[in-house]
């Protein structure tokens, strides 16, 4: 059995250095860097790449993480300075972009975010406060009316089916003057 | 704090005129492309309908 894992410890002795950000990065002055990174922005491919990055609604901020992204993996700058010249880069692109008439969002404005307030932390943490419950108990409950009419209804006063006293009495055979029961004539003699 | 985050402020702060002070410090106040710069560079370009010579760096990729 063939085991190909690594020992443990393996990787303090593995040789990083290989990595292009492992080296001293090929450019460490502010104004090279930025230097570097307009050129990089002014070649026709990755012009066009910016542009239309913009113009799908992608943020300079976006962009410019990207691309100093790449020269970080590349070794070319470290980065501390990536992010120091990240705004020279945004600046430049966004001048562009200004003078040819694109569109174009910075990505810096933050008025969309939604602002966290006291309240909308208790209300997502589902926190209620005693006077919110207070003013929930205190609401009346809502009595529904009960349906009046129709087969399913309930019966009314004045649709009561009770019967009178001689009605009721009639019906228990009470009644003196009740007609006694005639009975049934055979037809043709048949029981 | 991600370095998209970071980039972001950095690009925040440097869109409200301000440098890193100890860029500025380190570098004896003598930084080409700063805010200012870049108001020119615009001006150039509206005026002009091109960009202003940019100082070009080999590409080694």
């Amino acid at each position: 059995m063939k085991i190909d894992a690594p020992v443990p410890g393996a990787n303090l002795l593995a040789d990083t250095r290989n990595y292009p950000w492992h080296r001293p990065p090929d450019i460490t002055d502010y104004d090279e860097a930025v230097s570097y990174m307009i050129s990089r922005i002014s070649q026709e491919e990755q012009a066009e790449l910016v542009y239309s990055l913009l113009q799908i609604d992608t943020t300079v901020t976006t962009v410019v993480s990207g691309l100093l992204m790449q020269s970080i993996a590349k070794g070319k700058m470290p980065i501390d300075l990536a992010i120091l010249i990240s705004g020279p880069v945004a600046r430049y692109i966004e001048v562009i972009a200004q003078t040819n008439g694109y569109k174009y969002d910075m990505g810096t404005d933050t008025s969309d975010r939604v602002k966290i307030t006291p309240t909308l932390l208790k209300m997502a943490m589902g926190i209620v406060e005693d006077d919110e419950e207070e003013e929930m108990e205190a609401t009346p409950e809502v009595v529904t009316a009960m349906p009046e009419g129709g087969l399913m209804g309930a019966p009314t006063d004045a649709d009561k089916m009770t019967a009178t006293d001689e009605e009721q009495a009639s019906m228990l055979g009470m009644n003196a003057d009740s007609e006694e029961p005639v009975e049934e004539e055979n037809i043709d003699g048949m029981a | 704090m991600t370095f998209q985050d970071a980039v972001k402020k950095s690009i925040k702060q440097f869109m409200d005129g301000k440098m890193p002070k100890n860029l500025m410090e380190v570098s004896g106040g003598e930084v080409k492309y700063t805010p200012e710069y870049f108001d020119g560079f615009k001006k150039a370009m509206e005026e002009e309908g091109d960009a202003p010579e940019v100082e070009e760096t080999t590409d080694e990729d």
